[in-house]
């Protein structure tokens, strides 16, 4: 304990950006578990994922199949982002004009790559959790890039099993208490289906 | 009321080698001021009174420090590198360096360095400790070791005992990687890579050096007998002074010793490739005005401003991108140059300049298009990484690749 004091004061200043977790929407929508970390009001919110790992923000690529525009005073839009296994539902209000902007001008459907932040939500306090991801920025991109994001999630998901399957860190223990009957296999056969999809 | 047992208690904390700092009858007095005339809580009166002889006799506040201070009055002896803010200790050292104090009320202040490290020491004014010479070796004992700006720093006050060392010892300082560099006093073999252009009237140089693990700003105010450093040149630095500003370091090179070395070393150029997804793109992309007063070229606000040149109407047209690169484990901030810029968008200087003067959203319209093109896309950035930002000097788009498609189709098909 004689040298952390002085190293401590070392780039306390710099700031680092949440980095956007790659997910397949067949495992984002299990996810039931939402957390603070730190005390603080402006302490980010995160979603923990089945396979151990806990997201504040992520990047998903995928084809915008519908958008609706609702609210009377407070528009906001909503939309399908479909990606080879399911569906991400996806909104932006008036919170973020930018993202409604982008996502009002674009014709379905287009593939779309997305960064947004995962939240959840209930209907009523007897239904189950949903997923919605609040956009962040929405923008028209080609098939290729779709596809590099579909090797993209599956590498990253498939990492995440690995380390479910032999780590033990604080999130990983959480994942098991939170999906006590998950057997990773599943988002492992999801991962190669959707590899599998992608065709030459 | 009885104050004795409390003023027993605050007079003991102020007592060095056996001789009381302060007179008891007056603590007495105070603590019975405080509680019987201003009605303050006892265990307050007397909190207050420590924290008063404290800031007097220029001692860590009691309470400010749990738990340190009581380790016996602990004045250990410690290597300099070893002393963490908040203790007292007695350090063996040299003086290396000694500075002009910068208040009336410091009568010294300097570098003292052992073969551990090194660390700025302040002797008060009121301490009334004897003065000491550039050069020679002394025991201080009984120093603290506070923080100043971040940074530890060796506090001399009047309970400090110092003595010469008149033994002559040698001391060789060892350079560190740039890299390793905290704030504090550093040594480094370094190089000078860069001169700036003084961006202010006292200063008489300012750059960038490097060795092999990286590269550091660094700055000499102007003084009698400091000379600027040669570009290219090659120098050992021995104890200048790390300071940290908005998280990043620099050298401040007054009150170090700097020797000139013969030959060369290589640089790092903090060369630096990362791949991933381009996630957000930063106000302040696309096209921008620059500053056309030769050696600023500083950014211009929308209306010309330069800070520091003033309105400036014959800027000059730049392309550029900051954001963030995510590779879906660790966000890069990312600032991509012209060149890159126009390979990446297809959008070059001519055409932006074009959009931006006869398009009813002028700059604004560059900044949409070019975020289209870029945002969400997969790519590979190469470039030199400074101060945690990338700047980008390539930047090409990344290919489907169906030798990576094989390998995971492989490995998620073979554990399944």
């Amino acid at each position: 304990m004689s040298m952390p004091a002085r190293d401590m004061t070392r780039r306390e200043g710099s700031f680092e950006r949440e980095p956007a977790r790659r997910v397949f929407a067949g495992e984002l929508r299990e996810c039931h578990y939402q957390f603070k970390d730190g005390e603080d009001e402006k302490s980010p919110t995160f979603v923990l994922l089945p396979t151990g790992e806990r997201c504040n923000r992520i990047f998903i690529v995928g084809t915008l199949t519908e958008k609706t525009r609702q609210g009377e005073q407070n528009i906001f839009y909503r939309g399908r982002v479909v990606d080879p296994t399911g569906t991400f539902f996806v909104m932006a209000g008036s919170y973020q004009p930018e993202a409604m902007q982008q996502l009002a001008k674009i014709e379905t459907p287009a593939f779309v790559a997305v960064v947004g932040k995962p939240n959840l939500y209930r209907k009523d306090e007897a239904s189950a959790p949903m997923v919605s991801v609040r956009v962040e920025s929405i923008t028209v991109v080609d098939k290729d890039t779709r596809d590099l994001w579909v090797l993209d999630a599956a590498e990253r998901t498939l990492d995440r099993i690995n380390a479910l399957r032999t780590g033990d860190s604080p999130d990983i223990t959480k994942a098991k208490e939170q999906h006590p009957t998950l057997d990773p296999a599943v988002f492992h056969r999801m991962a190669y289906d959707a590899l599998a999809q992608i065709t030459m | 009321m009885d104050f004795s047992e409390a003023a027993e208690r605050i007079s003991r904390k102020f007592t060095k080698d056996g001789a009381a700092l302060a007179d008891k009858t007056k603590i007495e007095g105070k603590l019975k001021r405080l509680v019987q005339e201003f009605g303050v809580q006892p265990s307050e009166a007397e909190r207050s009174v420590t924290n008063e002889l404290a800031r007097e006799h220029n001692m860590p506040l009691p309470g400010s420090n749990p738990g340190t201070p009581k380790s016996g009055g602990g004045t250990e002896e410690k290597k300099i590198a070893d002393g963490v803010p908040g203790e007292w200790v007695t350090f063996e050292g040299k003086v290396v360096a000694l500075s002009a104090p910068a208040s009336p009320s410091i009568a010294q202040s300097g570098i003292l360095a052992d073969e551990s490290g090194a660390i700025r020491f302040v002797a008060w004014a009121k301490a009334n400790a004897p003065a000491m010479s550039e050069g020679a070796w002394y025991r201080i004992e009984s120093g603290v070791v506070d923080e100043y700006k971040g940074v530890a720093n060796l506090k001399i006050h009047s309970g400090t005992t110092i003595k010469e060392i008149s033994e002559d010892r040698t001391l060789i300082p060892t350079p560190q990687p740039i890299k390793d560099l905290r704030p504090g006093i550093g040594s480094v073999r370094a190089k000078v890579v860069q001169e700036w252009d003084a961006s202010h009237e006292r200063m008489l140089q300012s750059g960038l050096v490097g060795d092999e693990t990286g590269t550091i700003k660094f700055v000499i105010w102007k003084e009698p007998g400091r000379e600027s450093l040669e570009v290219g040149g090659v120098y050992n630095i021995f104890y200048a002074q790390v300071d940290e500003f908005n998280g990043r370091l620099s050298l401040n090179l007054n009150g170090a010793t700097i020797l000139q070395e013969e030959g060369d070393i290589p640089v790092s150029g903090g060369e630096a490739s990362f791949t991933g997804a381009i996630v957000h793109i930063a106000p302040g992309s696309g096209i921008i005005k620059r500053c056309p007063v030769e050696g600023c070229n500083r950014a211009l606000s929308r209306q010309n401003y330069c800070p520091v040149h003033e309105i400036q109407p014959n800027f000059v047209y730049d392309l550029r991108l900051k954001g963030w690169l995510d590779d879906g484990v660790k966000t890069h901030s990312i600032l991509i140059q012209r060149d890159a810029v126009e390979a990446l968008t297809g959008i070059n200087l001519e055409a932006a300049k074009e959009i931006a003067e006869n398009n009813p959203l002028g700059m604004d319209e560059v900044f949409l298009q070019m975020r289209e093109k870029v945002l969400g896309r997969y790519v590979t950035c190469k470039g030199r990484e400074i101060d945690n930002r990338l700047l980008v000097n390539t930047c090409e788009t990344k290919k489907f690749d169906s030798a990576d498609h094989t390998r995971l189709l492989n490995t998620a098909g073979g554990a399944a």
